[in-house]
C-alpha cells in the first residue's frame, strides 16, 4: 500500500510522514474509481424501474424479478457507494466550532472521531453483518417470489462491503489526518474532506 | 442501583454526550452510531443492555434499505438533480421576474411562485436556494429590495421543496409513520389498522404547503404596505416573445408535477412508480433543452425559440391527445419516443455528445451523495435509537409525555417544541430519524391523528432548514450571496420566516382539517 510514488503531486506538502499520505492517496483513488463507477447504478435504477412502468401499463406485463433488479441496484449504490460519498465530504457535519477549528484542531477531531465513533461502529456492523450474509448464504437464500432474483445473499453481502468501503476510506481519513498533527506546524495544510450537501 | 434504573440514567445521559460529541464536528451520522455503540457497551457492563440486540441491526438495514416505498427516494433524487442541471429553473426565475417585475413586489412573487413550482417538481432544496440567490438576489439588488427581506425571502422559498409534495421528507416520515402506526394499531388490538400511505401525506401536506407560500406572499405584501420601498419595481422593458419564453419553461414544468404528483395522488402509479416516470421525464427536458442551445449556435436566437415554444405546445397537445385516446399506453409510448428520438439526436451530434455524458455523469454522482447520504444517516440514528429505546428510554420519554398538561396535545406541544429548538443544530433527516421513532408510538398510543402528526411535523423539520445558528438554507445562500448581503443581513431577514413558520404550524394546529381534510377526501377513511 505504501507505494511512495503514489504520493504523486501532494508530495509538496512538506515534511510530514509521507508514508500516511501516500496510503490516503492511494486509498482515495481507490475509492474515487468505485465511487464513479457505483454512482451509474443511480441511472440503471431510474432506467430498469421506468421500463417496468412501461412494462406494466402500457403493455400490462409484470416482471417480477425487473422489479427486483432496480431494489438491486438501488441498494448496492448505497452500500457500495458510501465510501466514496465519505471521501467527497457528503455526510454532513455540525460545523459550528468545526468551520472555525484551525487545520490541526480539524485533523483532531477526524482523528479521534474515526478511531473512537465510526471504526467500533464498523467493527460492530462488520460482525454482526457477516453472520447476517452467512445465514442468507447458507440457505442460498433467493427471493420469496417464484419468478424473483436468486442469489440474494449476493446484496445481503453487500451490507459487509459497506463496512469495508467505509473502513477503508476512514483508515485514509485518519492517516492524512495524522500526517497533519505530525506534519511541522509551518508546513503547508493538506485539505482535509469537509463540507455539506443539502437535503433531498 | 437495579439495572433499571441505570439504563433509564444512561438513556438521558446518551442525548447530552450525543449532542456535546456532535459539536466537535465529526461527520454526524458515525457521531450517533458510535455514541450510540458506546452506550450500549456500558450498559451492558451495568447489566441494562444485552449486546446481542446489535445482532437485529443488519435486519433493520435490510428494512430500510430493501423497502418497497423509499425506493422512491433515489428516484426523486435524481429527478431534482436532473431538472437542476437543466436550467429549467433559472429559465423559470427570468421569464417570470421579467412577467411580474414591472409591479411592486413582482420579483419577490416570482421567486415565490417559482419556489412553489420547483417544489412541486421535486426541488432539492440547496440547488433551488443556490439558483435563486445566483439569479434573482442580484437582480432583486439592483431593483432597491429591502437586503433583509430579499435574503429572508429565497433562504425560506427554498425550502418549499421540503413540504410541498412530492418531498422525499414526506416519504421518510410516512414509512416511518406507518410502522410506528401499525404498532400502536396492534397492541390496541386492532388487528386490521388503518395504512398510512405516501399519497395519504402529499395529499396531507399539499394544503399546508400552499398556506406557507401565501403567508410569504402576504409577508412581502405587508412589507410593501408599510415601507413602499421595501420592495420596489423593476425598470426594464418587457423583451419581445416573453410569452414563448413563459410557455417553454412553464409547460415542461407543468407536465412533470401533473404527471408526477397527479398520478401518485390519484392513487394510479407507486410513488416509485411516478417517480422513475418523473426522473425520466426530467431527462428529456434536460436533452430537449441542450438541443436548444446547440441550435442557438447556428440558428438565430428567436428561430430556436420560437421552435422550441412550438415543440412544447405540440407536446403538450399531443399528451393529452394519447391520454384522452389510449391512456396510459398512449402518452408513456409517445414520451418514450419522444425520448429515444431527442437520445438520437444529441448522441448524433458531435457537439451535443460530450456535453450530455459530461450531465449524465454530474446526475449520477449527485445523486448517488445525496441518496448515500440521507440512507446512512437514516443508518447510523438506528444505532442510536435502537440502543435508547433498550436501555428504557422510551419508557422515559413516554412517562414524561403523559404527565405533560394538556393531555395529548401537551405532549404534541413538547415534541414540536424539542424539535424546533434541535432544528437550530441539526439537519431535517437527522432529527427526523431520531426524534420520530421514539416519540410517535407514544403519541399515536394518545390517539393523536398519524397524518396530522406528521404534516406538523414536516413543517416544523422544515423550519430546521431556516433557524439559526445552523440552518442549511442559510449556509448556502451565505455561500453564493454577492458580497453585500452579509450574514447578519440574512440572519434578521430570516426571523419573520421563521415566524411564518410558526404562525402555519398555528394554523394548522387549530385547524388540523387542512391536513387531514384531503387525504380523506381523496382516499375515503
Amino acid at each position: 500500500m505504501s507505494d511512495p510514488l503514489s504520493a504523486g503531486t501532494s508530495s509538496a506538502a512538506g515534511a510530514g510522514p509521507q508514508w500516511l499520505r501516500a496510503v490516503a492517496d492511494r486509498i482515495d483513488s481507490i475509492s474515487g474509481m468505485i465511487g464513479k463507477t457505483v454512482a451509474w447504478l443511480t441511472l440503471a435504477t431510474v432506467l430498469i424501474c421506468f421500463a417496468t412502468v412501461y412494462l406494466r401499463y402500457a403493455m400490462h406485463i409484470g416482471l417480477i424479478w425487473l422489479q427486483e433488479l432496480y431494489a438491486w441496484t438501488h441498494v448496492a449504490a448505497i452500500t457500495m457507494g458510501a465510501g466514496y460519498v465519505l471521501l467527497k465530504g457528503g455526510f454532513v457535519r455540525v460545523d459550528l466550532l468545526y468551520a472555525r477549528m484551525s487545520v490541526r484542531g480539524k485533523a483532531w477531531v477526524d482523528l479521534l472521531g474515526t478511531v473512537f465513533l465510526m471504526m467500533p461502529f464498523l467493527v460492530m456492523m462488520a460482525i454482526s453483518g457477516w453472520s447476517f450474509f452467512r445465514q442468507s448464504l447458507a440457505m442460498n437464500e433467493a427471493s420469496q417470489q417464484d419468478t424473483g432474483l436468486p442469489w440474494l445473499w449476493l446484496l445481503k453481502g453487500t451490507l459487509v462491503v459497506f463496512v469495508f468501503a467505509v473502513g477503508l476510506q476512514g483508515v485514509s481519513m485518519a492517516a492524512r489526518s495524522l500526517a497533519t498533527i505530525l506534519a511541522p506546524r509551518e508546513a503547508k495544510p493538506e485539505k482535509n474532506g469537509s463540507g455539506a450537501v443539502g437535503g433531498a | 442501583m437495579s439495572s433499571l434504573l441505570i439504563g433509564e440514567i444512561l438513556s438521558l445521559s446518551m442525548f447530552a454526550v450525543v449532542i456535546a460529541a456532535l459539536m466537535m464536528g465529526y461527520p454526524v451520522v458515525f457521531t450517533l452510531a458510535g455514541v450510540g455503540f458506546a452506550f450500549g457497551l456500558v450498559g451492558h457492563l451495568f447489566g441494562a443492555f444485552d449486546l446481542s440486540y446489535f445482532n437485529a441491526l443488519p435486519l433493520r438495514y435490510w428494512g430500510i434499505l430493501n423497502n418497497d416505498v423509499l425506493i422512491a427516494v433515489p428516484l426523486f433524487i435524481y429527478m431534482g438533480v436532473m431538472l437542476e442541471r437543466s436550467g429549467i429553473a433559472e429559465d423559470l426565475l427570468r421569464t417570470l421576474g421579467e412577467v411580474f417585475g414591472r409591479l411592486h413586489g413582482g420579483l419577490a412573487f416570482s421567486v415565490i411562485l417559482v419556489g412553489s413550482l420547483l417544489a412541486a417538481s421535486t426541488g432539492i432544496v440547496g440547488a433551488t436556494v443556490t439558483t435563486m440567490a445566483l439569479i434573482s438576489l442580484p437582480a432583486m439588488l439592483r431593483t432597491g429590495y429591502n437586503k433583509e427581506l430579499a435574503a429572508g425571502l429565497i433562504a425560506a422559498t427554498g425550502t418549499l421543496a421540503q413540504i410541498i409534495p412530492p418531498s422525499t421528507v414526506l416519504v421518510f416520515l410516512a414509512v416511518i409513520m406507518q410502522t410506528a402506526n401499525s404498532q400502536v394499531q396492534l397492541a390496541k388490538g386492532n388487528f386490521t389498522p388503518a395504512t398510512l400511505s405516501v399519497g395519504d401525506l402529499f395529499a396531507g401536506a399539499f394544503i399546508p404547503g400552499i398556506i406557507l407560500s401565501c403567508l410569504y406572499a402576504l409577508w412581502v405584501i405587508f412589507m410593501i404596505i408599510i415601507k413602499r420601498d421595501s420592495a420596489p419595481p423593476m425598470v426594464t422593458q418587457r423583451s419581445p416573445g416573453l410569452y414563448r419564453k413563459v410557455v417553454v419553461a412553464l409547460a415542461p414544468t407543468l407536465l412533470l408535477i401533473i404527471a408526477v404528483l397527479g398520478s401518485i395522488i390519484a392513487g394510479v402509479a407507486t410513488p416509485t412508480e411516478a417517480a422513475s416516470v418523473g426522473a425520466m421525464g426530467a431527462v428529456l427536458l434536460t436533452m430537449v433543452r441542450m438541443i436548444g442551445n446547440a441550435l442557438s449556435k447556428r440558428l438565430p436566437e428567436d428561430q430556436v425559440e420560437r421552435a422550441l415554444f412550438w415543440y412544447w405546445i405540440a407536446t403538450v397537445v399531443l399528451l393529452v391527445v394519447l391520454a384522452v385516446t389510449t391512456g396510459a399506453n398512449g402518452v408513456l409510448t409517445g414520451s418514450v419516443l419522444m425520448t429515444a428520438a431527442a437520445l438520437l439526436f444529441i448522441l448524433l451530434r458531435g457537439d451535443t455528445r460530450p456535453v450530455f455524458v459530461k450531465v449524465l455523469t454530474g446526475v449520477a454522482q449527485q445523486s448517488l451523495n445525496l441518496t448515500v447520504m440521507v440512507f446512512v444517516i437514516f443508518l447510523g440514528a438506528t444505532v442510536f435509537s435502537l440502543v435508547f429505546t433498550r436501555l428504557g428510554g422510551e419508557a422515559v420519554v413516554g412517562e414524561f409525555l403523559s404527565r405533560m398538561p394538556g393531555g395529548a396535545h401537551g405532549a404534541v406541544f413538547v415534541v414540536m417544541f424539542i424539535v424546533f429548538i434541535l432544528g437550530m443544530f441539526l439537519d431535517t433527516f437527522e432529527i427526523l430519524f431520531i426524534v420520530v421513532p421514539i416519540s410517535a408510538p407514544i403519541l399515536l398510543k394518545m390517539d393523536v391523528d398519524p397524518v396530522w402528526l406528521s404534516i406538523m411535523l414536516a413543517v416544523n423539520l422544515q423550519t430546521s432548514y431556516l433557524t439559526p445558528p445552523f440552518g442549511f438554507s442559510l449556509f448556502f445562500l451565505r455561500g453564493v450571496a454577492p458580497p453585500e448581503v452579509t450574514t447578519g443581513h440574512i440572519y434578521r431577514g430570516i426571523v419573520p420566516f421563521v415566524g411564518l413558520q410558526i404562525v402555519c404550524l398555528t394554523i394548522v394546529w387549530i385547524f388540523p382539517q387542512l391536513a387531514t381534510w384531503l387525504p380523506t377526501v381523496i382516499y375515503g377513511n
